[in-house]
């Protein structure tokens, strides 16, 4: 709809636009001979721009046209009505002068928004200590910091018919994959969605195979870690309103890496690495095998220790398949209940957990008190994983293990293993293998273990970087 | 999607040697025990030998057609009608294999842990994750194969642990009283233990490799530790129990594994079988992959449902496993089994080499 050189009439047309929204509001003001009409909306934006840099001066300068009077670098100009309302939605002043059919659009939202924190969700001991917050802007500022090159590509999608969030993609020209990057675009591209929560819609958008318990992108809400993963050759996506940033594609292996690891020296650095996904295997095994060694295999286990075993469930009368769900149930409760409850009364529930469920389910003979050592080990470990999701995924694997072992003992336990690992053998991210053997050649150095920071010459194989090489073989390749 | 459908050499050593290895690794050496005695192990070492030569007539029959893996250039050697009939022959051998090893794991699972447990639940489960493994690309089963030879690695700690306990070193001694003929005669029986190189038959063309020599390297390379895990077996075998004894014994490993006690396991050879069940199923879902293989390349066409292909041949394995726990009736087949391995591990390869050599040069190679 085109814009009437009359101000009553376009005010009209953009009430109706905004369906007479309260919050829409214009303001009159003369300077010499011509006549000014100034369109907004209130809460959009911030009053002390608006007086200082666009009332003011063109109160002053009556004879110069708005471009050169007002001191705002956000501007633009429009002939249509339509475009002017967006304009209006996003925090624009809208300006026009009586008798021109043109509208002139100036940048001055309002930004609400809180300062840059520090991380809460990944601590770490060393390294730094901002986090993403949930403006755009801001988030990509802290991402051009930490990146000062221009290399760095910042791309603009916009994502959901009626909420039109603004997702930014980030990754370096040098290093990214064409291939992935192009499969990433139709991805995005191909979300016909009204409006997305970030990250949790987008992440399950693009993903390859719908159906799998494993996370495929990584979540992280630390500049510094974005920036590491960028440096691999990845790509990451930040949403308006989120904190939190989506690595893509990532490996099976990028889920136990902390900054940490890198900041401590590599021989403390790859223990942890290493007990971190010790801590994996355990939580989704441990109370399996304790299952499998109980009712099918007790053979196997020392005697002194059978006999200990033996002793502890004397009185139990509930089967050891039981107890194990049982217990691990009444573990995700307490968790879930941790997490949702004000921090003022979740100690309490940590005691009420401990004391209630520890002891007195034990000296109830409910359930038998290696049963509560197990689960409780279990739980310790997997909160050692340090991606949320990775962790979650582990400890709800721990159900079919269970179950697989107490039908076929041991054995089942291995046919458990031997599932997950072909369902991780055939995952995809992005049309790239999810799931290296953490095992060969090169793939070791940053897997199972952190090697020396000498000796981690290429970049991961799955982001697939144009460049491979991390250390000194650039020079020789580019002469 | 993106150029990683290839396997890597350190993938390929990993497959070759775990296909190699399986279910027969209790029965070592209990039928070379009838003809060499004491000196099996020296059966082994050429029965090894005899399938390193086999190895190199595979590698130069690939080389010739390295672009293509056998089921595909096969036509271009025999011709179209009978390069169909040997693709059928090659897939129903596998088929065969693969029952083969799944119902006598199954059978030594059922008589040392799973006592209770239905044979039809067995082998439906083993045939279940064999199938399930073998329906994913070949890459995906290399990288399941390497996390496997982690737990084979395992398997080798604890035999040379168990091994190693009290024995008779003068069991070894004297060496050769036996003679020659009787050493080959042994060599027989031990060269059906190494079939699993023929892996190389198909892979070929997927190993990314820099030099088609490192192909060959790699493989000696898996089959020279097939051959010294193999010898060593032997060696502990006939380190702990006379050659008397070893005639009465047909699974020697599980014996001395189960006499071995451990501190903080007692019984090793629960663990061991346990644990070698993953070893065993990387022989099923590996010949699964390849029958499947060959039996998409039977018409004129390929046929593109790999999966499917993988879950019909799983099927009727199962269901002429559902016999298949008599041991006597095993034992019988398991004597034409070797027949076939011969012929088509060994045979066919040499022939399919000599016809190609005489055509000249290989069409398309």
């Amino acid at each position: 709809m085109k814009a009437d050189r009359s101000l009553d009439k376009n005010e009209k047309s953009l009430q109706e636009i905004l369906f007479h929204s309260s919050d829409f509001k214009s303001s009159d003001f003369v300077a010499g001979d011509r006549h000014f009409r100034l369109f907004y909306l209130d809460t959009m934006i911030e009053l002390a721009v608006v007086q200082e840099h666009i009332i003011r001066p063109l109160l002053g300068n009556a004879d110069v046209s708005v471009r050169e009077a007002v001191s705002i670098l956000e501007y633009g100009e429009t002939g249509l009505i339509t475009v002017a309302s967006t304009a209006l939605v996003t925090g624009k002043t809208v300006v026009q002068i009586e008798g021109e059919a043109k509208f002139y659009l100036l940048g001055t939202e309002l930004d609400k928004e809180r300062a840059v924190n520090i991380p809460l969700n990944e601590r770490v001991l060393r390294g730094s200590n901002q986090a993403l917050i949930e403006n755009l802007d801001t988030n990509l500022n802290l991402m051009r910091k930490q990146i000062a090159s221009p290399d760095l590509v910042v791309k603009y999608y916009q994502v959901g018919r009626r909420s039109n969030t603004k997702v930014a993609v980030l990754y370096l020209r040098s290093l990214a994959n064409e291939d992935v990057l192009k499969e990433f675009d139709r991805r995005i591209d191909s979300i016909d969605i009204d409006y997305v929560e970030a990250p949790g819609f987008i992440q399950e958008m693009i993903e390859d195979k719908k159906f799998s318990m494993f996370p495929k992108m990584l979540v992280t809400e630390r500049p510094d870690r974005v920036r590491s993963y960028l440096m691999d050759g990845k790509i990451a996506i930040i949403t308006d309103g989120s904190p939190d940033c989506l690595i893509v594609p990532v490996s099976f292996w990028a889920f136990f890496q902390t900054p940490d690891d890198y900041h401590i020296g590599w021989l403390f650095g790859s223990f942890i690495r290493f007990l971190r996904i010790l801590c994996f295997i355990i939580t989704i095994s441990l109370p399996g095998a304790y299952v499998a060694l109980v009712t099918f295999d007790p053979r196997i286990l020392p005697f002194e220790f059978a006999l200990t075993l033996q002793s502890s469930m004397q009185y139990i009368a509930m089967p050891p398949v039981l107890e194990a769900v049982t217990m691990l149930v009444i573990l995700e409760i307490l968790r879930e209940a941790t997490v949702r409850l004000p921090s003022s009364i979740s100690n309490t529930v940590g005691v009420v957990g401990a004391i209630v469920i520890g002891a007195t389910v034990v000296e109830s003979n409910l359930i038998s008190n290696m049963m509560v050592v197990i689960v409780a080990l279990t739980a310790i470990s997997s909160f050692l994983i340090p991606s949320y999701e990775m962790s979650s995924a582990a400890r709800l694997l721990s159900f079919p293990f269970i179950v697989m072992s107490s039908i076929f003992g041991l054995i089942g336990l291995e046919l458990s293993y031997l599932l997950v690992l072909t369902h991780l053998a055939r995952i995809n991210t992005m049309g790239i293998p999810y799931f290296y053997a953490g095992i060969s050649g090169d793939t070791i150095k940053d897997t199972l273990f952190r090697g020396p920071i000498r000796s981690l010459k290429k970049r991961p194989k799955e982001s697939l970087a144009k460049d491979e090489m991390r250390i000194s073989a650039r020079r020789e390749r580019t002469e | 999607m993106i150029h990683l459908e290839k396997i890597s050499i350190n993938q390929l050593i990993c497959l070759v040697i775990l296909t190699q290895v399986g279910v027969s690794v209790l029965t070592i050496p209990y039928a070379q025990i009838r003809y060499s005695g004491n000196d099996s192990w020296l059966s082994i070492l050429i029965g090894g030998v005899i399938a390193q030569a086999v190895i190199l007539i595979i590698y130069q029959l690939g080389k010739r057609y390295s672009d293509r893996p056998l089921p595909q250039y096969i036509s271009a050697i025999v011709g179209k009608p009978l390069g169909s009939v040997m693709n059928f022959l090659f897939a129903a051998y596998f088929a065969e294999n693969i029952f083969m090893v799944t119902i006598s794991y199954s059978d030594v699972i059922s008589r040392w842990v799973l006592f209770e447990t239905p044979w039809f639940v067995l082998i439906g489960v083993s045939f279940t994750i064999g199938a399930y493994i073998a329906s994913s690309t070949l890459r995906s089963m290399a990288t399941i194969t390497q996390m496997i030879m982690l737990l084979f690695l395992i398997c080798f700690v604890i035999i040379i642990i168990s091994g190693m306990g009290k024995g008779d070193l003068r069991h070894f001694f004297p060496i050769g009283t036996h003679g020659i003929g009787p050493l080959i005669k042994g060599a027989v029986p031990s060269f059906w233990l190494y079939s699993g190189y023929e892996l190389l038959l198909y892979a070929f063309p997927f190993v990314k490799s820099r030099k088609k020599k490192d192909i060959v390297m790699a493989m000696s390379a898996a089959n020279g530790f097939t051959t010294f895990f193999y010898m060593l077996i032997t060696v502990i075998a006939t380190y702990n129990f006379s050659e008397s004894q070893l005639k009465s014994i047909p699974e020697p490993l599980v014996f001395i594994l189960r006499k071995f006690r451990w501190p903080v396991v007692q019984s090793l050879d629960i663990l061991f079988l346990t644990i070698w069940l993953s070893v065993v199923t990387v022989t099923v879902y590996v010949y699964l992959f390849l029958s499947a293989r060959y039996l998409a390349f039977i018409g004129g066409k390929e046929i593109r449902y790999h999966p499917f292909l993988v879950w019909i041949l799983a099927v009727v394995c199962f269901g002429f496993g559902l016999g298949g726990y008599d041991r006597q009736w095993q034992s019988r087949f398991s004597d034409y089994h070797n027949i076939a391995t011969a012929i088509i591990i060994a045979i066919v390869p040499t022939i399919l080499l000599l016809i190609s050599l005489a055509r000249g040069k290989a069409v398309g190679g």
